[in-house]
């Protein structure tokens, strides 16, 4: 039994998750310290990733000339991004959290907080790609990290949140949703900004 | 009062189910014909009837009326039957339009590839069409009405409401859109002109979206998912509630297509208001329908069609949050004419309305003929390429709209557009690449199902049922019950004695 997890175990989960899973099951971590420690540098690669590519090659949205920005615009561009993915992660694992008394499952919150920072670790390791800012480039990168996160999740449920394959599948699919909304809220709450004149000058 | 002698007509609903895959085949193929046109144009061989402006609306028209109506068309009949306990009224005349729909979609496709068009998005087909859609539509209604009619339960089931609303509501908008003045056989005009004939168009289209594709699966879904979990329905109230929540709020949604048009600011505003108001009842739907299939999570060890049902309630909970998001001005302004709006609507067609119905065929099929599915495990292969299939269509979607919106309003420091349409659109091809890969996964799955289910029929009968003699909660004979026994929602005699 263990009642965090390292640094390092959180690496590994990536590419042997059943062994971290299990010796997740039935414990009760504080969920602070997964977000302050081993949790948050993950949500600083990707604004870190975009704004060194975004100095260094531009936005390259598939036409000929890259859009630059100067590095103010970059850095807010950034910092948004970084509250985005916390706000986003912490009110996953709370909607995981407040699914589990319906499907039975373990209602510990730090459970829930390690749990969804080793799913959506591939991503954030697979944020490497913003290093070079050309949009399909960064889909290509993505969508097997993608893969990757969903199996992470429909597998890590039942063996973390102690419940039946079965109602695992259906509290994974539960949360898929919500993941799908967050992901198009993202990109509608992005287009808020550019309009408001954060970010590309837009004719609008 | 029913006799053993009734039985319900199922063997139309089979035929219909069976149409119903076939136009699925067909249409998503040429979806996925068009969708490599747009990678590589000349492979339409300077062929007007192979070009993409007239394969489009065949893509279109085929997959809502051919694939979508036939489906609702066949789990129509066979829910009004089940949740009325007696059999269908005038058999002959469902028997009539099973087969005159198929020949109206066959005509009418070929009619589309000839070139006939009306121009109006998803009411193509022109004033002939028109004409034998809306005889059809009416005797869909008389047939499910006076069925209804018929009914030996008291209460009318919350499905019947859904499907009624769609049969009254479908003719209505249907019968004012496509009021047109012919000139020939194959031409007619509007008598509707300028913002007033955009205005109608949308209120058309866009509620074709929200009562036939939204409103009539929702009826399928309170129907099957009951049924099929063995469950009634979590909220009985919600569902009544949201029923007429729904109702009055999606009709004045319209408008929010026509965003910084020649139409009056205030009704572009009302529709964005109704559009976010009619977030509070589809998700409240989907909160009903997630509630009911979460008690019965033991039936997915075996049952392949449940998971459909899941996972289609996850993209209903997408789209139907999506698109009030994209009716915003902030966000239409950059998600409006580019591909992101591709990837909303077939979010909610690949996602939410073939999923629902794929699940719904699964349940059907075995039980219609009374044996067990031929392959579960090619069930579930398909599961896994509708769910790919789907999430790489909008995610290449999703990156494609946004890189257009982007481009195509960026300026430079003196104003002036910064990249030409021509270049961005050039650059596109990757992600309609990627589209089509994703086009190609999901008719794969369709395919699989088709040969399925052919196998699972092959040889065999269609069962005949009977409407129990009397029903045990609301039968009339039982001196007139109209409300549910303590502690059972009308979903029970709905969704398990029948």
């Amino acid at each position: 039994m263990i009642n965090t997890i390292t640094s390092l175990q959180l690496l590994r989960s990536v590419f042997n998750p059943q062994e971290i899973f299990s010796g997740l099951a039935g414990t009760e971590p504080a969920p602070g310290r997964i977000l302050l420690r081993y949790t948050l540098w993950l949500l600083l690669l990707p604004p870190l990733f975009s704004l060194i590519g975004g100095y260094t090659f531009g936005w390259r949205l598939g036409a000929a000339q890259p859009l630059m920005f100067p590095v103010g615009t970059l850095l807010l561009i950034s910092v948004a991004y970084f509250i985005v993915l916390v706000f986003g992660f912490v009110s996953t694992a709370i909607i995981s959290r407040w699914m589990a008394s319906t499907y039975g499952a373990s209602d510990a919150l730090g459970l829930h907080f390690a749990l969804v920072g080793i799913v959506g670790e591939p991503l954030a390791l697979a944020s490497v790609a913003h290093l070079f800012p050309d949009v399909f480039f960064n889909v290509l990168v993505m969508i097997p990290a993608m893969i990757w996160s969903m199996y992470l999740l429909y597998t890590g449920i039942p063996v973390v949140l102690g419940i039946p394959p079965e109602r695992g599948m259906l509290m994974a699919s539960s949360l898929v949703g919500w993941l799908l909304v967050a992901a198009v809220s993202l990109l509608g709450l992005t287009m808020g900004l550019w309009v408001a004149g954060v970010g590309p000058a837009l004719a609008v | 009062m029913a006799t053993t002698q009734q039985y319900y007509y199922d063997n139309v609903v089979k035929q219909l189910v069976l149409f119903s895959v076939f136009w699925a085949v067909v249409a998503m193929a040429v979806g996925v014909y068009i969708s490599a046109e747009l990678i590589w144009p000349t492979i339409d061989f300077g062929q007007p009837w192979l070009s993409f402006g007239r394969l489009r609306p065949l893509h279109t028209n085929g997959i809502i009326f051919g694939f979508g109506v036939s489906a609702l068309m066949a789990t129509a009949f066979y829910s009004v039957q089940r949740t009325s306990h007696v059999p269908l009224f005038a058999p002959r005349l469902a028997w009539f339009i099973c087969y005159a729909w198929q020949l109206l979609i066959l005509l009418g496709g070929l009619s589309l590839l000839a070139g006939w068009t009306s121009s109006k998005e998803y009411a193509e087909l022109e004033w002939p069409f028109d004409i034998a859609i809306a005889i059809l539509w009416v005797s869909f209604g008389i047939i499910f009405f006076c069925t209804i009619a018929r009914r030996k339960i008291k209460p009318i089931y919350i499905s019947n409401w859904f499907y009624g609303a769609l049969i009254i509501v479908i003719a209505m908008l249907h019968i004012v859109n496509s009021l047109a003045i012919p000139v020939s056989l194959n031409k007619s005009y509007s008598i509707y002109a300028g913002a007033q004939d955009a205005i109608v168009q949308w209120w058309y289209g866009h509620n074709a979206v929200g009562f036939l594709l939204t409103g009539g699966f929702l009826g399928m879904m309170y129907y099957f998912l009951p049924k099929h979990s063995g469950r009634p329905i979590w909220s009985y109230k919600l569902s009544v509630v949201a029923f007429w929540a729904f109702t009055y709020s999606y009709i004045w949604a319209g408008p929010h297509h026509l965003h910084y048009s020649a139409i009056p600011e205030w009704v572009q505003s009302l529709a964005v208001v109704m559009s976010l108001i009619l977030l509070a009842p589809s998700w409240a739907t989907m909160v009903n329908g997630v509630m009911t299939v979460s008690g019965a999570w033991e039936k997915l060890k075996t049952d392949p069609a449940l998971k459909f049902i899941v996972l289609s309630l996850a993209f209903y909970g997408l789209a139907t949050f999506e698109g009030p998001m994209m009716s915003i001005r902030a966000v239409n302004v950059v998600s409006h004419f580019t591909d992101w709006t591709v990837g909303h609507v077939h979010s909610g067609a690949l996602g939410w309305n073939a999923m629902i119905t794929y699940g719904t065929f699964y349940f059907l099929i075995p039980r219609l003929v009374g044996a067990e599915l031929y392959s579960v495990r090619m069930a579930n292969a398909h599961f896994w390429l509708a769910l790919g299939g789907t999430m790489l269509y909008i995610i290449s979607m999703w990156a494609a709209g946004v890189s257009q919106g982007l481009l195509w309003l960026s300026v430079d420091e003196t104003g002036e557009l910064s990249y030409s349409f021509n270049d961005i659109m050039a650059s596109m091809a990757p992600y309609y690449a990627l589209r089509l890969v994703a086009g190609l996964v999901f008719l794969l799955g369709t395919v699989l199902m088709a040969w399925n289910f052919y196998m699972t029929i092959k040889g065999r009968e269609t069962v005949k049922m009977q409407p129990p003699p009397l029903d045990p909660v609301y039968g009339v004979a039982t001196g007139g019950a109209t409300r549910p026994a303590a502690g059972a929602a009308p979903g029970i005699a709905a969704g398990v004695t029948s």
